[in-house]
């Protein structure tokens, strides 16, 4: 599971990490019923605290993303919700947009331009 | 012919040969007849011949079915070594099996009783040396096609690394087999403790049992789960539920990384296989993250989702290269 923290996100970090892990589902590299690496290695290698990954797994299975199961760990129990990951994707562009010295105003005059 | 009409009317021939070739010679064979002889030649156990067609049918029975089951359900007939081992263990078997009933049979012709039944030694000789040769002749012709060059010599896969960004890659693989293992022998280690020492077990069979399921139940801890990640400067390979052992490598050893499918047929079975510099971490069939160092070794881990781990490992050398 490929995760990707923005060190300069102001997010709350269990969102960010929620976010991670909800792009990785997004792109394919897990499928519906595949079960996810345990939430103690996942906060090992991004090395943060292992509750805090908890808290994103709790998110994203209150958003029907994941289905935890006893002594089965956590798997993925469908497609990532589209809104989600719309909303997330928005925002990455947002960031990009900043970069290049864009503003919110300007993106969305960008989007009313398209076909 | 189709191998699949081969194999099947070479497990039924020698079914049949097996029931059929005792009872063909019964009037001339002892009752009991004598099945098994010691170190000089001399029989040291005896069965009624219809226990002798039973077992020599079952064993085969057992065998055969094995085999067909593999090929059925395994997914190793894409290599050349499977092929060729799986063609060279059913007809070695089967001419093994032939072999032995014949020697039996003619050992036990005209005895008056199963006694003075005698072996040659030269039996057992020729019906092992038979079935070395027919298992070799065999694997050799059922080894078909040569396997397919693997992917490793295609490019290695890249990532696209964004500055301000920290990313890594968790990988896990479980095999479900060896949790099944490690539970079902610590269930019996327990049962045997609770057994001695409420009474009816006896401390003979504790002694016997524990050291074996201990020893079970260490390697099926190691080995049950697998976590590798990537992130920093290294690639560390946790074992084990509780991830320890470890590994670490650190990625200025790291030449390149990729993704092949291996399965345990073509590394040499499960677990770890090989000697350093070309070692393989196998837990299970499939996809694969293949490590290759600096030094010119290989490292190859069964692991989910490894095309993503061998790209981030490419991309974070690339960028400690060229910063």
């Amino acid at each position: 599971m490929l995760l990707t923290l923005d060190l300069n996100d102001a997010r709350p970090l269990h969102e960010q990490v929620a976010g991670a892990i909800r792009r990785a589902i997004g792109e394919g590299s897990y499928r519906p019923g595949d079960r996810l690496p345990p939430a103690r290695d996942l906060a090992g290698a991004l090395g943060i605290n292992p509750n805090t990954v908890l808290r994103a797994l709790r998110d994203l299975r209150d958003e029907g993303l994941l289905e935890f199961r006893r002594g089965r760990g956590v798997s993925v129990a469908g497609r990532a919700d589209g809104r989600a990951l719309l909303v997330q994707r928005t925002r990455e562009l947002l960031d990009e947009a900043r970069r290049y010295g864009y503003g919110r105003d300007d993106l969305i005059s960008i989007l009313e331009e398209l076909p | 012919m189709k191998p699949r009409v081969i194999a099947v009317g070479w497990v039924l021939l020698v079914g049949v040969l097996l029931l059929l070739s005792p009872f063909a010679v019964r009037d001339r064979l002892p009752d009991p007849m004598a099945t098994h002889w010691g170190g000089s030649g001399l029989p040291d156990s005896a069965a009624s011949l219809t226990g002798h067609v039973l077992t020599s049918v079952l064993i085969w029975a057992v065998t055969g079915g094995i085999l067909v089951a593999v090929a059925a359900y395994g997914r190793g007939r894409i290599m050349r070594m499977y092929r060729a081992c799986w063609w060279g263990v059913l007809f070695g078997m089967g001419v093994l099996l032939l072999g032995v009933n014949a020697s039996t049979l003619a050992a036990n012709l005209d005895v008056p009783d199963w006694r003075s039944a005698l072996l040659p030694g030269w039996h057992i000789a020729a019906a092992l040396g038979s079935a070395v040769v027919a298992g070799a002749v065999c694997g050799y012709l059922g080894r078909g096609e040569p396997d397919e060059p693997s992917s490793g010599s295609q490019a290695p896969p890249r990532l696209r690394l964004e500055p301000g960004r920290r990313t890594v890659w968790i990988g896990h693989v479980t095999n479900p087999w060896l949790v099944v293992a490690g539970l079902g022998s610590l269930a019996v280690t327990i049962a045997a403790v609770m057994l001695t020492v409420t009474g009816p077990g006896s401390g003979a069979v504790l002694t016997s049992l524990l050291p074996v399921s201990v020893i079970v139940l260490v390697v099926s801890l190691a080995t049950m789960s697998l976590t590798v990640r990537v992130g920093g400067e290294r690639v560390v390979i946790g074992f084990g539920p509780l991830g320890w052992p470890r590994r670490r490598i650190p990625l200025l050893k790291i030449d390149s990384a990729w993704s092949e499918p291996l399965h345990p047929g073509q590394v040499g079975g499960w677990g770890f296989r090989g000697v350093p510099g070309s070692a393989t971490i196998m837990l299970r069939g499939g996809e694969c993250l293949v490590v290759r160092y600096r030094s010119g070794g290989r490292l190859a881990i069964s692991v989910d989702d490894a095309e993503h781990g061998a790209s981030l490992i490419n991309a974070l050398i690339a960028e400690r290269v060229n910063p």
